[in-house]
């Protein structure tokens, strides 16, 4: 039971930044971005990559990030050029299009930065390590747990702040309503890309921070990331709601460890393989979406 | 605050699907002056131009050929966002206006913005709260004590009222209300046509208003024209509009236009119409 919690929260709060990326993509934007899939390895596999190269830990994940940022500014730079002409904000041909196209060219990417398919990490240093040695305590189990809430709530807090400035505001009447914030002068293109940069951020952000926790990085380890995220967020919102941007980006972390709960449950009760995760996890999304239908008949009937 | 600005129209044409069977003139070189605060309420049968006429103001398209100025400066070719600080905008659905799930202050808080450049500082300001309140308080809609509630549970007229105010609320140089009473039940669009006039009146806005009623027409502003076919054909001041009834203008359409005026929507409002 220990070591479901530990694990779960763990696993939980590495991918809770994947999640809120996700959010801000998904929810904020309006943008179903499957460049996640992608960037969470690209967080991954650039940081691997700095880390055998000596880089420092700090460095080699800020270095994650910005290749998931990279990644995501190309997908909203590509978006803009798929749709010229079409200013139809509910036209999501387009933005899976983009996704799907930068998804499959980061495939590549990967296994050129990382010039195999899977580097091991466990000779290296990592972030862990590090604030490990800072703090002399061992970076595993709850005490890691315990640093990464914190690292959670900060970076939640810094998102929550940037939402709510001029510029953030913006940004969520961009998915809201574009037509109308166009028409008070706001450049929703701009807008849109700078978002995507920040969502892909977070999404490699996780990538890099569980590339160095499980001791390697590997090409396939982003395959599923955006019904994981999903998972999440549909999740966090259902269970916890959706009253104020504040407070659903707890709620999507909130989600974020309920659903990596679930997985390290369902692993642990033996009845299902590792391999069986992708099949539960879309079955877990398709009865989190039915949940609002269910309940209104339940409530007609 | 800003100077309201006088519109002038030269030549202006819009056709759309050029060189195809569709081939449509919209607006058919139409010159018009507005001097700065003018209320010009604008009628016309539909698939008059009329709602052609403020997109083509607004920039949602370009003209095919001609120019338009804002006071002083030619905007023909500058982007809708760029003219977006020039011109406040609202339209017949109340959800065109607003964005739903975000808050009435925050939805205010935007618009104060428009045409700025928007930067890292809080967006829903103390001063910018303060000033929302009072402009919120002046509607009297109680909407004042509800400024952190979201803007989709809000009725139509009050939506709309928000509208109103999201695109007033920073003074622009020009107003265009493109029948932004005509999807709200009788009584709320009084109150909404009211507050229309007050705030028009407060500010000394430049205002475009296209409706289809025309004793709204003939009540408000002191201006009215009337359009057929990409072309205005009849342009009364308010000294000529003020005698004039709904009939007569009926009957005045009839004689520029040479055919019915009335439409399906206009009996809707004016069942007395059938000529």
């Amino acid at each position: 039971m220990e070591a479901i919690l530990s694990s779960g929260f763990e696993q939980g709060l590495l991918y809770s930044f994947m999640v809120l990326g996700v959010f801000l993509a998904f929810r904020v934007l309006d943008f179903p971005d499957l460049t996640v899939d992608g960037s969470l390895a690209f967080g991954a596999a650039m940081t691997a990559m700095l880390l055998t190269h000596d880089v420092s830990v700090w460095i080699a994940t800020l270095g994650g990030v910005a290749a998931g940022m990279a990644a995501g500014l190309t997908t909203g730079v590509l978006h803009m050029l798929l749709k010229s002409g079409q200013s139809d904000a509910t036209n999501y041909g387009p933005k899976l299009i983009a996704g799907i196209l930068i998804m499959t060219g980061l495939y590549t990417m990967n296994l050129r930065v990382m010039g195999r398919s899977n580097i091991p990490l466990l000779n290296e240093p990592t972030v862990m390590d590090r604030l490990g040695d800072f703090l002399s305590v061992t970076m595993r189990g709850w005490n890691l747990v315990i640093a990464l809430a914190i690292f959670t709530v900060v970076v939640k807090f810094a998102l929550d702040w940037f939402l709510r400035t001029e510029f953030g505001l913006a940004m969520q009447a961009s998915g809201d309503n574009e037509q109308m914030i166009r028409s008070l002068g706001v450049n929703t293109n701009f807008v849109r890309v700078l978002g995507l940069g920040l969502a892909n951020g977070l999404v490699a952000l996780s990538g890099s921070l569980v590339a160095q926790n499980q001791g390697f990085a590997d090409v396939g380890m982003g395959i599923g990331t955006i019904v994981a995220g999903l998972a999440g967020v549909i999740i966090g919102e259902v269970l916890f709601g959706e009253r104020s941007i504040a407070w659903v980006l707890f709620s999507v972390v909130g989600g974020s460890i309920v659903y990596r709960l679930l997985i390290a449950a369902s692993l642990r009760v033996g009845w299902f393989e590792p391999t069986d995760l992708k099949l539960l996890t879309a079955l877990l999304v398709i009865a989190a979406l039915a949940m609002p239908t269910v309940r209104r008949r339940v409530v007609r009937m | 605050m800003t100077r309201p600005a006088g519109v002038l129209l030269r030549e202006a044409t819009k056709v759309f699907f050029p060189k195809t069977p569709n081939e449509v003139t919209a607006l058919n070189a139409i010159d018009l002056h507005v001097d700065p605060g003018d209320f010009i309420t604008i009628i016309g049968s539909n698939g008059a131009g009329k709602s052609t006429l403020l997109n083509a103001i607004a920039g949602t398209y370009r003209l095919s050929s001609g120019s338009v100025w804002l006071g002083d400066q030619d905007i023909t070719g500058m982007p809708e966002h760029g003219r977006a600080q020039l011109i406040g905008r609202v339209f017949q659905d109340p959800r065109a206006g607003t964005a739903p799930s975000m808050t009435i202050e925050e939805n205010l808080s935007m618009a104060l913005l428009r045409g700025q450049r928007r930067g890292l500082r809080r967006g829903v300001s103390n001063a910018r709260r303060k000033h929302i309140r009072g402009q919120l308080e002046e509607l009297c809609m109680g909407l004042e004590d509800r400024m952190t509630a979201e803007v989709a549970k809000l009725s139509g007229g009050q939506r709309q009222a928000i509208s109103l105010l999201m695109a007033t609320v920073s003074e622009p140089r020009l107003l265009m209300l493109d029948e932004h009473t005509a999807a709200l039940d009788p009584k709320v669009a009084g109150t909404i046509m009211e507050i229309t006039g007050r705030i028009v009146e407060d500010k000394g806005l430049t205002t475009l208003m296209v409706t289809h009623n025309m004793k709204l027409a003939l009540q408000w502003g002191n201006r009215l024209i009337m359009m057929h076919m990409g072309r205005v054909v009849l342009d009364l001041d308010r000294a000529e509009k003020s005698v004039l009834g709904v009939p007569d203008l009926v009957r005045k359409f009839h004689e520029v236009a040479g055919e019915s005026l009335v439409t399906d929507r206009m009996l809707l409002d004016e069942p007395g119409l059938i000529v």
